[in-house]
């Protein structure tokens, strides 16, 4: 047993967290699974669609027509959020605005494989890796929202760390306000996240939307994290904590994007007039 | 030969438990509670092997979980071998072919290696935000774990006296 615990320890001191990459035996375990999780994954994605297909007609046919006015009002909205982000950028150009914003970004579009083997530890494995040009440290993204960072690369797959892992903090603000800064704890359920280190003079409240501050290197700012469920005071009454439902459902998520690298919007507006 | 083939299963049953806690019980989970099946394995290891075995066994069961999270390597290492080690001196004082005993083994070993998971997790992580939903999340293992454990027992029990598990001599 002390042998045990001494081999343990000295792994334990070489394999600090803050490893840049994973070792070549774990990249080849790693891959060694990857083939499998993707055909499980692959049959899954597949079997819901026909059970899809197969489902009640009726429903489908509301659900089509439902899906088919919300579609009408978007683009719509979409019209009209095109129109602003122009008038935006002109403005910006004008007061010679030069913060790097949310705008332009690089995606590398990829499949959910597998997901966390252990309680201790929230993540996915995607199905796409260093021959992909995935790197670690890049931030995972949703349509509706932050999913959490790459946490390791092997040649076809990748770990991504959630934002409800209990390792994980994420620096945050209110999109309302602008004002309230805070950081945003993973507490290993993917229905709960927590905002903590709030003054208790902040302006927030339930259903407020929180998004990223910008403020790390890893997450760009802007990017919805949750919405606010309970506002609580801590016992020393100077400071606020806030629970957060996430904004992405983390049980249901099958596709994710990983984000490159991305501009400032003067930059890609640029690049876009480049392009013709 | 039937040695090679007792250490291939030894060998293929973590992997393959990690392979299906990734993709099927991962997507089935129940509160976002996945069962721990290479813990299950090694407690049936250790409650039917010599302690030195189990507890080998249980070291490089959680070196390859480990090594399949990428994270900080040694920690499961040392949980599963420190929790095989304190079911293997067990052995000598249960009926090992009573099925309740592999329940009780499993309901231990979960409880040993979360207690020993947290407190490591405390000492060595830099960032661990803990609540009460931790709690939750161990009793739902728990009761996961013990769920497989009663009918993964009775199989794993009878290869282990009578089938391809069956002790030769050497680890």
């Amino acid at each position: 047993m002390l042998f045990v615990i001494v081999l343990s320890l000295i792994i334990m001191s070489k394999t600090s967290i803050h490893r840049e990459n994973i070792t070549l035996l774990e990249k080849i375990i790693r891959d060694s699974y990857t083939p499998l999780q993707s055909g499980v994954s692959g049959v899954k994605y597949n079997w819901d669609g026909w059970t899809i297909a197969f489902a009640n007609k009726k429903n489908q046919s509301r659900t089509i027509e439902s899906l088919k006015k919300q579609n009408n009002n978007l683009v719509m909205q979409n019209q009209k959020l095109l129109e602003y982000r122009a008038e935006a950028l002109r403005l910006r150009k004008i007061l010679a605005f030069a913060e790097p914003k949310r705008d332009e970004y690089n995606l590398i579009s990829a499949r959910v494989v597998a997901r966390n083997s252990q309680n201790w530890y929230k993540y996915l494995v995607i199905d796409q890796g260093q021959e992909a040009g995935v790197v670690k440290d890049m931030a995972v993204i949703s349509p509706q929202g932050l999913v959490g960072r790459v946490g390791s690369v092997s040649r076809n797959s990748a770990q991504v760390i959630l934002i409800t892992d209990r390792e994980t903090a994420v620096g945050a603000i209110l999109q309302k306000t602008r004002e309230t800064r805070g950081i945003v704890e993973g507490l290993g359920n993917s229905s709960q996240l927590r905002m903590v280190n709030i003054p208790y003079y902040s302006k927030i409240e339930k259903g407020n939307i929180v998004v990223t501050s910008g403020l790390s290197k890893v997450y760009p700012k802007g990017i919805a994290i949750g919405k606010i469920s309970k506002v609580t005071k801590e016992p020393s009454g100077l400071l606020l904590t806030a629970q957060l439902k996430p904004m992405t459902d983390f049980d249901k998520l099958e596709e994710v994007l990983v984000i490159k690298d991305y501009f400032p919007p003067v930059e890609a507006l640029e690049e876009d007039a480049a392009d013709g | 030969m039937d040695r090679y083939v007792r250490i291939f299963i030894l060998i293929l049953l973590p992997w393959l438990a990690i392979f299906l806690q990734s993709t099927v019980f991962s997507t089935y989970s129940i509160k976002g509670t996945v069962p721990d099946l290479v813990l299950i394995f090694v407690a049936f290891f250790a409650l039917l092997n010599r302690v030195r075995e189990g507890t080998v066994y249980g070291f490089l069961c959680g070196l390859l979980e480990d090594l399949v999270l990428g994270r900080f390597i040694g920690m499961n290492a040392l949980a599963k071998g420190l929790t095989a080690y304190i079911l293997g001196k067990l052995q000598g004082n249960v009926f090992q072919e009573n099925i309740l005993v592999g329940a009780f083994c499993v309901f231990l070993a979960t409880c040993i290696n979360a207690l020993c998971i947290f407190l490591m997790s405390l000492v060595f992580l830099p960032v661990f935000h803990v609540d009460m939903g931790l709690v939750a999340a161990i009793i739902y293992q728990i009761v996961y774990n013990i769920a497989l454990a009663v009918p993964l027992y009775l199989w794993y029990y009878d290869s282990s006296n009578y089938g391809r598990l069956r002790h030769y001599g050497e680890f």
